[in-house]
């Protein structure tokens, strides 16, 4: 925690015990897949689709990782929660402003966890008839995985912990940090509300 | 006892324990077909070919092949149930169990902001 703590607010940093995966990694690992990516879809002008809002800070460097024409758009979806769970499925919360049809599609993701919500959008996204309909995400977390879904591209396999950083989020706070990094049981379990 | 979600509203089941219907509540959200304690598996038998031990997995996803097992017990607890999913998997090693113990129902409870439930599988309730 010395090598950062004094390059962030306190308020920021605070909770936060150990880095996981540093800026240079993220970096390093966010460049070959952008190599990868490039080199398989030469020609094809994919489309990049991200899922608000965890995605942002990846998709703006994985697209500039990206050497080839690209083409990007988002979606957001409503996540289970006390105050959707009575209210039935998920549902779309914004949608795609791209027609998918015969469109190379790479699906954007920052994190797969359960997979839950993934398997909904890939499954709403295959009835629009992509061409192709492929998964790249920078954070894999298989411990809790519910729904096996096949991911072209992984950044990095992350320990059965919450994590935190590069666009992940507690309650909202942690997005901005340049790193992954483990939250302390305390702040995870504290069940306070973020301002 | 085989059931069947009826998506979107999660029907009343005489769940074992509190977490099991938040479970399900969070697979119908995302559209997860599942039956609960569908299959009892036996694990033991005496010299009479009688079941002296069974074990009925908590959930069965079937469009992901997938048996799930929930425990809230502390680690130093779940001794049996570990050992009754090894032995499941020696008689049917083509069967695919997830086994989510007190820490990861507790983390998928934090990721979904259910924090009621989350402090009650930290608390000392009764244990499943």
């Amino acid at each position: 925690m010395a090598s950062f703590s004094n390059l962030f607010s306190p308020d920021l940093i605070e909770g936060i015990s150990d880095v996981l995966v540093s800026a240079e990694q993220i970096e390093q690992r966010v460049s070959e897949l952008g190599r990868a990516i490039s080199v398989d879809y030469a020609g094809k002008n994919p489309l990049l689709v991200g899922v608000l809002k965890g995605v942002l800070i990846f998709m703006a460097d994985i697209l500039r990782a990206i050497t080839v024409p690209v083409e990007v758009d988002f979606i957001a979806v409503s996540t289970y929660s006390p105050e959707t769970r009575d209210k039935g499925l998920v549902r779309l919360l914004k949608d795609l402003e791209t027609p998918l049809n015969g469109r190379h599609v790479l699906f954007i993701e920052d994190v797969v966890d359960t997979g839950l919500t993934l398997n909904y959008l890939l499954s709403n996204l295959r009835t629009r008839s992509p061409a192709s309909l492929e998964v790249c995400t920078l954070f894999n977390k298989s411990r809790h995985r519910l729904v096996d879904l096949p991911i072209k591209y992984t950044g990095f396999d992350l320990p059965d912990r919450f994590v935190v950083g590069y666009g992940l989020d507690h309650r909202e706070r942690y997005r901005n940090l340049p790193f992954v990094a483990l939250l302390t049981p305390q702040v995870v379990h504290s069940g306070r509300k973020e301002t | 006892m085989a059931t069947h979600s009826k998506n979107p509203k999660t029907p009343d089941h005489p769940f074992a324990h509190h977490i099991e219907e938040e479970f399900t509540r969070i697979l119908d959200y995302y559209g997860i077909v599942w039956e609960y304690e569908p299959q009892t598996f036996p694990l033991e038998w005496d010299d009479l070919g009688n079941v002296q031990e069974a074990f009925s997995p908590d959930f069965y996803l079937p469009q992901q092949n997938l048996y799930i097992e929930l425990t809230t017990l502390k680690p130093n607890l779940t001794t049996k149930k570990n050992r009754k999913i090894r032995r499941l998997i020696e008689l049917h090693p083509e069967i695919n169990i997830k086994l989510f113990k007190r820490a990861d129902l507790r983390q998928l409870m934090i990721k979904y902001g259910l924090d009621k439930e989350a402090e009650k599988i930290t608390g000392n309730q009764a244990q499943k």
